[in-house]
């Protein structure tokens, strides 16, 4: 159980950039399972993709209840980094744990559509594979591939402008 | 197929992954090494993927899981009374903490023995730092004294058992002739516990020697009783 809180965790803590966000959507992600275990089907894949699958319903989920709360996407852009930073609630040993780059790449991760977001954090922060992606998102591999493809160009796009050169 | 910088940007992951494969990934890689805009971008984004491969995950709070427990399994009912003190010392119940535990109460044994502390006759006073100075301080002093005894005592049978030695070795370098004679009344070489084939006072030298060996040998256990 461990290990799945682990990965819940870190799929929801790089989809919201916050900590207690991701720890309450994680309590979520876990009660719904428990809730809906008799509903799982090996049909639809492992335990783990399955857990993925819902981890992901209730992010877009919160993300669609928020976003009246957020800041628009167009403010973010001309919001310098040391401000973003602040906004994203990381303490300063936080931040020196997550490493610089980590948390340059989680503060630019919000910055992304939640389309884009969701496919970049599976395929190269949780490695999932195309087809396992194919799966949790619903939709087909052409479309997979094609999210990860903008995904990561708009992620490079977004830390050059931030200043942050990837070694 | 003519390579623009959109189609280099539309398959640039296929590209990284290696999806691409011989004329095709040459010819990207011909137009992307020559573009001004299509190279920075290839760089940033494969060295952007390779960093977030390598990325470590971040540990979940440790409350977490059990937060989760009691919101799935529901809350755990709070045990008192012997019984939860029998639950709590059940984690303790393990090889390593008892090892560990024996340890500690050996250590502590010989530390009180060894301030001074006796075990039969356990007395509060025994335990003030003054008191276990005092106890420390004697005993370090009279470890000291022994050992110059035994120093001493060593150096002492050193030098009787190299005069011995000198002794014997004079004695068996003087000339016969050199040798008092026995007397009239008894007869020649006849003494008690000497052997006929050896002149008297070789024998009496001999026998003061042996003595005086034995006398050396047995000096550390007589110096330890008296001690005592």
């Amino acid at each position: 159980m461990r290990r799945h809180t682990r990965r819940i965790y870190n799929i929801c803590y790089r989809f919201t950039g916050n900590r207690t966000e991701a720890e309450d959507l994680s309590q979520d992600v876990f009660l719904r399972v428990y809730r809906t275990l008799g509903s799982y089907r090996s049909a639809h894949g492992g335990f783990a993709t399955w857990a993925t699958s819902v981890t992901r319903n209730l992010l877009i989920d919160h993300y669609r209840r928020t976003k009246r709360d957020r800041i628009t996407d167009s403010l973010d852009d001309k919001m310098p980094v040391v401000e973003n930073k602040e906004a994203s609630g990381r303490r300063p040993d936080e931040q020196a744990l997550l490493g610089e780059l980590s948390a340059q790449v989680q503060s630019a991760l919000t910055r992304l559509s939640p389309e884009l977001r969701e496919a970049v954090i599976l395929r190269d922060l949780q490695q999932l594979e195309y087809a396992e992606i194919q799966t949790v998102l619903a939709v087909p591999e052409g479309t997979v591939k094609s999210r990860i493809n903008r995904g990561r160009i708009e992620l490079a796009r977004i830390l050059q402008q931030m200043g942050v050169r990837p070694a | 197929m003519t390579w623009t910088c959109d189609l280099v940007e539309a398959r640039l992951s296929d590209y990284l992954e290696g999806l691409l494969q011989g004329p095709e990934r040459a010819e990207f890689e011909a137009h992307a090494n020559s573009c001004v805009d299509c190279a920075p971008l290839v760089a940033s984004v494969r060295s952007l993927v390779g960093e977030m491969h390598v990325m470590e995950d971040f540990e979940a709070p440790p409350r977490l899981v059990y937060s989760i427990l009691d919101k799935t399994l529901g809350p755990r009912e709070a045990v008192t009374g012997w019984q939860g003190f029998l639950n709590a010392i059940r984690g303790l119940a393990t090889p390593k903490f008892a090892y560990g535990a024996a340890s500690v109460m050996a250590t502590l044994f010989m530390v009180l023995g060894a301030s001074g502390f006796s075990l039969r006759k356990a007395k509060l006073a025994d335990l003030r730092p003054a008191a276990i100075y005092q106890t420390a301080d004697r005993g370090a002093h009279r470890v000291l004294a022994r050992s110059v005894k035994y120093v001493s005592d060593l150096r002492v049978v050193y030098e009787i058992q190299s005069r011995l030695r000198q002794d014997e070795n004079n004695l068996q370098s003087t000339p016969e002739d050199l040798l008092p004679k026995s007397g009239p009344e008894k007869n020649p070489g006849q003494t008690d516990d000497h052997k006929p084939s050896q002149p008297r006072q070789q024998n009496r030298a001999n026998e003061a020697s042996r003595q005086l060996e034995m006398l050396a040998a047995a000096w550390p256990l007589l110096s330890e009783r008296s001690v005592r």
